[in-house]
């Protein structure tokens, strides 16, 4: 069964038209990996999925629930559905780490606290941050950070995680760590869909890569065929500017 | 110098302080809540509401104090012929009433200035965090924006804090008996400026002792960046 159905999207910023006519469907335990040059549309496709943005055109399933903006409890039906990380993290500074992970599990789903510093420990052992609870995101590198944020998204048990270049904010020699920590995700089985320029690790970790240029997916299939064997022109140059 | 007059000097000054504290007391009780009302409606959708709070904002700041607490104090009467002589709230008489809602409703007016830099200077991520993680408005507001916004406004806070320390003297227009009102009799019934040396004095004690406060609720929120 589809996790994430989008169903001809189109979505324009004033004269700006960016996604035009995008139909994404994501089956439960796949891992999509997003990739296409800037300005292609890729964080606003995500946007969308999450709610972030209105679309003009088209339709969102997630879970098996209709996205319906002005039906106010699909809206936070379908909002428990997903998790999304951000490119720059978007932590709460004020919170400790185990606040940070905890805080919705209490106050938006009505945990008991036990409960939520439970989830938040083991959430926290699989990032390798078990020591972490206490300290406050500014003490911790870029990479924890990120780890951190990954661990909040999961929280909530969503049935399928966004990232938008999870790693683009990051020191190089602190991608890994972050990178790791999805690759486990996907051996689990997590169903994700994650928007990358890093291409090895999409080649390694994606069932499916689609390709976006210009609000339209250009290409898409295993990484086999579309990194290693692109049939499109556009893809080909975009992975040989890539490369370079 | 004679220490007996100074002594009484500084106990009749004293007394005055009483007063000098309950303006500065119950202006910012008022004032701050009120601020944050004041930039939420400055911020408002609604063009009408957030033009006249525009308007109301730049009056404060605009033109004296000291005009606006007359205007409070006379206003009811000269305007509406209601007569505010018998106005009284337990131990406060309208004069002093006068004085705390002109100070009010001028200091929201600087403090709304502030929350509003301070709310529209947050991060947009720290909404659409919250939003995705299913908080509510309310929740977004009292959990994540407000107490990031206190840390980021605690500076300007502080310094308005101090002016208002300063400015309670101005309520000797409408003759209250606050310190510097007390200070000005007695110079002149002693012909001497030591009232008013000894009326700097409490004046700067008192803001040590709200810089230090401030001081120490900064070092307090500097538990993260
Ligand atoms: N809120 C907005 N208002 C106006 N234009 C926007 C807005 N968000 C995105 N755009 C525009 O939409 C286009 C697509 O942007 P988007 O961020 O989706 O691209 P992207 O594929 O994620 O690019 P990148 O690889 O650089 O992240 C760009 O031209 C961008 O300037
Ligand atoms: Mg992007």
């Amino acid at each position: 069964m589809a996790v994430l159905e989008m169903n001809g999207i189109h979505k324009s910023f004033a004269d700006l038209h960016v996604l035009k006519g995008i139909t994404l469907h994501v089956e439960e335990g796949e891992v999509v990996a997003i990739i296409g040059s800037s300005g292609g549309g890729k964080s606003t496709l995500l946007r969308c999925a999450t709610t972030l943005e209105t679309i003009d055109e088209g339709s969102i399933r997630i879970g098996g629930i209709d996205l319906d903006y002005k039906n106010k409890k699909t809206l936070a039906q379908i909002r428990d559905k997903f998790g999304l990380v951000f490119q720059n993290f978007n932590l709460f500074p004020h919170f400790s780490v185990r606040r940070n992970i905890t805080e919705a599990l209490i106050s938006v789903h009505k945990m008991s606290r036990d409960e939520a510093n439970s989830i938040c420990d083991s959430l926290l052992n699989k990032m390798g941050l078990a020591d972490k609870g206490n300290a406050y995101p500014c003490n911790l590198s870029g990479g924890q950070q990120q780890r951190v944020s990954i661990a909040r998204a999961l929280a909530t048990n969503p049935e399928i995680l966004f990232f938008d270049e999870p790693t683009s904010a990051l020191d190089p020699e602190l991608t890994a760590g972050v990178l790791n920590v999805i690759r486990d995700l996907a051996k689990d089985k997590m169903t994700m869909v994650i928007v990358t320029h890093e291409m090895n690790f999409a080649r390694d970790v994606a069932d499916r890569i689609v390709f976006i240029d210009h609000g339209i997916i250009v290409e898409q299939g295993p990484a086999s065929e579309v990194i290693n064997n692109p049939r499109n022109e556009r893809t080909k140059a975009f992975l040989s500017g890539m490369r370079n | 110098m004679n220490t007996e007059l100074l002594w009484s000097t500084i106990k009749q000054l004293w007394q005055g302080f009483g007063y000098t504290f309950g303006i500065f007391g119950f202006t910012l009780l008022f004032s701050l809540p009120l601020g944050l009302l004041v930039a939420r409606g400055r911020m408002s959708k609604n063009i009408i509401v957030s033009s006249l709070v525009r308007i109301y904002i730049s009056i404060m700041r605009g033109t004296p104090l000291m005009l606006q607490l007359l205007l409070v104090y006379f206003g009811p009467y000269y305007l509406f012929k209601v007569s505010t002589g018998n106005i009284n709230i337990g131990p406060f008489n309208y004069r002093f009433i006068a004085t705390v809602i002109g100070f009010s409703l001028n200091y929201a007016a600087y403090f709304a200035e502030i929350f509003r830099g301070g709310i529209q200077s947050m991060p947009v991520g720290q909404y659409e965090a919250a939003q995705v993680l299913g908080f509510s408005r309310m929740q977004t507001y009292f959990k994540i924006i407000l107490p990031q916004v206190v840390k980021r406004v605690l500076p300007s806070v502080t310094n308005e804090v101090i002016t208002l320390v300063k400015d309670t003297s101005l309520a000797q227009v409408l003759a209250v008996t606050e310190m510097f009102t007390v200070a000005k009799e007695l110079a002149s019934s002693q012909v001497s400026v030591m009232p008013f040396i000894a009326a700097g004095v409490f004046y700067y004690i008192a803001n040590a002792i709200v810089e230090i406060s401030m001081n120490r609720f900064e070092k307090k929120m500097s538990y993260y960046s």
